[in-house]
């Protein structure tokens, strides 16, 4: 829970493991020395201790309180040095913040995953929490694509998925190598043809701005109403508490009111994906 | 509400015995400035008395250079050190304000909403908010970028204040608007006596006055009252307005800095080779990479971008989420831009063209 305290100060954690995942991105899994429960979608600030913080969404299990992973792209000052840390070194967790998925209101309905790139992240807890329940949900689909096969984060994980009879998975790269055999083609291109009521059905999207802005267009091609689209919006998140003004949209903050936000609240907000 | 007259040497007494427990700022005039000095009473009481008299110290008059924010927001301030849950103070006492005036009190209600009275809470607004002591005062002089009264803010205060000092002849006409005001003046009730009918008559008169004047400002500079802004944000919302007024803006951040609503802020860390310090800054909304994500997009990439959102974030969010105009009518980032935009030339504009 948010520290009412001093919502600015950062909790000591260890790191215990340091993954790569993929040349760009490593997964860390971190033990705060007090407990952080988090909601599938809610996201944490993690604090290099002296070059900065930056937020990221776990992409760990919600149910397992004592560790939580994460899993960073090496984009800028702080991403660069998080890369650099090692097993046992100090680092700093602020959070959770933010309003995560509304688990409840998908049960019972038919839901449609859509990830790009290091949205994947994200969306691996999400999928744990519909594994978890995976009675309560009429049925569920994982798409997915990246740039190139390896770029994918998770890979043996998300091949593990294909074998669930709880789930329909299929991927996509922009770019093939000699290895891959599956579809070749921007996320949308693996969009058509899911076996799902798409004007009843819910669909999710988490990925860089410019693939949910298609993903959207073609979600709404396809029937899905807005009112059942929800999406991870990607903005300047910093102190978590809707002060600091950077991550605003609209009459929302990124930090506070997002980051998921289901598409028909902000989809009258001008520039959204910019 | 009972109205007390107390002379300008029985302020000072009260002034100088507040120090006890707080820090007593008051407005000091520079040149045509005013900025808030710390009141030091010298150790001769006739000769401070005198200081008071000469007009060193300006409780009336007109706003402070400074806006009032920076004794509830530092304009640099440690909110971690390390991993502790608590930070060490480095003003022991809290502040006393005197001669804060109106607009600035206005601003009030947008950092309340923001700092305060929001689902999440920032613990050090909170604290300089019910600590601090607020003895603020009429506005007894106007300067021609007032223009309070178009966002519908007297240039008297009339909420959030423990006691209000209205300047004239005899003295200052003191009101209390709080129980910590109510308490101060009755444990001070020999510095006190029951204002008459002819100070309260003089306070009015003045009042009206300075109203006035602010009415042939807002006249001569033909500043929409703030009834005529709803919507206007969004009508201009592509119009070439801001790329035309945005021509001459060199990004410096005067205008957020010295605005008494803007409340935008920057944490980074600092390190020595024991401890971690995270401190929060004021930020600029128009700096280029305000809204910029590590991977490098910017939602506000170009400068009049950032122009259009400030005027949204206080014309079109706040009246919004808060229904308020996040804009006090100070006038401060008119005189502060060396761009010279302005404010009322923006809004007249907003205004003509929907």
């Amino acid at each position: 829970m948010y520290n009412s305290h001093n919502p600015y100060r950062p909790i000591e954690t260890a790191v215990l493991e340091v993954n790569t995942e993929t040349p760009t991105i490593k997964t860390l899994k971190l033990k705060p020395k007090e407990p952080l429960e988090f909601e599938t979608g809610q996201f944490i600030e993690l604090t290099v201790p002296g070059v900065g913080e930056a937020p990221f969404t776990p992409s760990s299990k919600p149910l397992i309180k004592d560790t939580i992973e994460v899993s960073v792209m090496r984009v800028g000052k702080v991403t660069e040095r998080i890369h650099e840390l090692k097993k046992g070194e100090t680092v700093g967790l602020r959070g959770p913040f933010g309003t995560g998925y509304p688990m409840d209101d998908f049960k019972g309905r038919e839901v449609l995953v859509v990830g790009g790139g290091c949205g994947f992240a994200p969306l691996r807890s999400l999928m744990y929490e519909f594994f978890e329940h995976s009675g309560e949900f009429k049925s569920l689909f994982f798409r997915g694509g990246c740039k190139t096969p390896k770029d994918f984060l998770y890979k043996k994980e998300i091949e593990g998925w294909s074998q669930r009879d709880d789930l329909d998975v299929r991927l996509t790269v922009d770019e093939g190598d000699g290895e891959w055999k599956g579809n070749v083609g921007v996320v949308t291109t693996i969009l058509d043809g899911i076996p799902m009521n798409h004007a009843e059905g819910i669909a999710i999207v988490c990925g860089p701005p410019v693939m949910m802005k298609f993903a959207i267009k073609k979600l709404q091609e396809l029937g899905f109403k807005d009112t059942n689209l929800y999406l991870s919006m990607e903005k300047n998140m910093s102190c978590g508490l809707g002060k600091c003004g950077h991550c605003r949209i609209g009459t929302y903050y990124a930090c506070k009111d997002g980051p998921v936000f289901r598409y028909d609240k902000i989809k009258s907000f001008p520039n959204i994906w910019d | 509400m009972a109205a007390y007259l107390i002379s300008r040497d029985g302020l000072f007494d009260l002034l100088t015995r507040v120090t006890d427990s707080y820090s007593v700022f008051v407005p000091v005039r520079r040149g045509e400035k005013r900025f808030f000095t710390k009141f030091e009473p010298s150790s001769s009481p006739e000769e401070s008395s005198k200081e008071m008299e000469n007009g060193r110290y300006v409780i009336g008059e007109v706003r402070t250079f400074e806006p009032l924010k920076i004794f509830y927001l530092r304009s640099r301030g440690i909110v971690a050190d390390g991993f502790e849950d608590t930070v060490t103070r480095a003003e022991q006492k809290p502040y006393c304000i005197v001669g804060a005036k109106a607009c600035d009190i206005k601003g009030f209600k947008v950092q309340d909403r923001v700092f305060r009275d929001d689902e999440y809470k920032d613990p050090f607004y909170i604290r300089e908010r019910e600590e601090n002591l607020i003895i603020s005062a009429d506005c007894a002089s106007v300067i021609d970028t007032c223009y309070c009264l178009a966002l519908h803010v007297n240039p008297y205060p009339e909420e959030s204040f423990d006691i209000n000092l209205s300047e004239m002849s005899a003295g200052f006409v003191a009101e209390s608007g709080s129980e910590k005001g109510k308490r101060l003046i009755n444990e001070n009730a020999s510095l006190f006596q029951e204002a008459k009918a002819e100070h309260i008559a003089e306070r009015d008169e003045q009042r009206k006055r300075i109203a006035g004047e602010v009415k042939k400002n807002i006249k001569a500079n033909d500043i929409p009252d703030q009834d005529r802004l709803k919507g206007v944000i969004e009508k201009n919302f592509n119009a070439p307005i801001w790329k035309e007024e945005a021509e001459t803006c060199v990004e410096c951040g005067a205008c957020n800095m010295i605005c008494p609503t803007c409340h935008c802020f920057l944490m980074y860390d600092q390190m020595d080779a024991q401890r971690m310090a995270r401190l929060r800054v004021w930020d600029s909304c128009m700096i280029k990479d305000f809204a910029q994500v590590a991977g490098g997009a910017n939602p506000r990439d170009h400068l009049w971008m950032r122009l259009r959102n400030r005027f949204e974030k206080k014309f079109d969010y706040f009246p919004k989420i808060g229904d308020i105009y996040a804009c006090t009518g100070c006038g401060r980032c008119i005189s502060a831009c060396p761009a010279k935009i302005d404010i009322r030339r923006i809004l007249k504009r907003l205004v003509e063209n929907v």
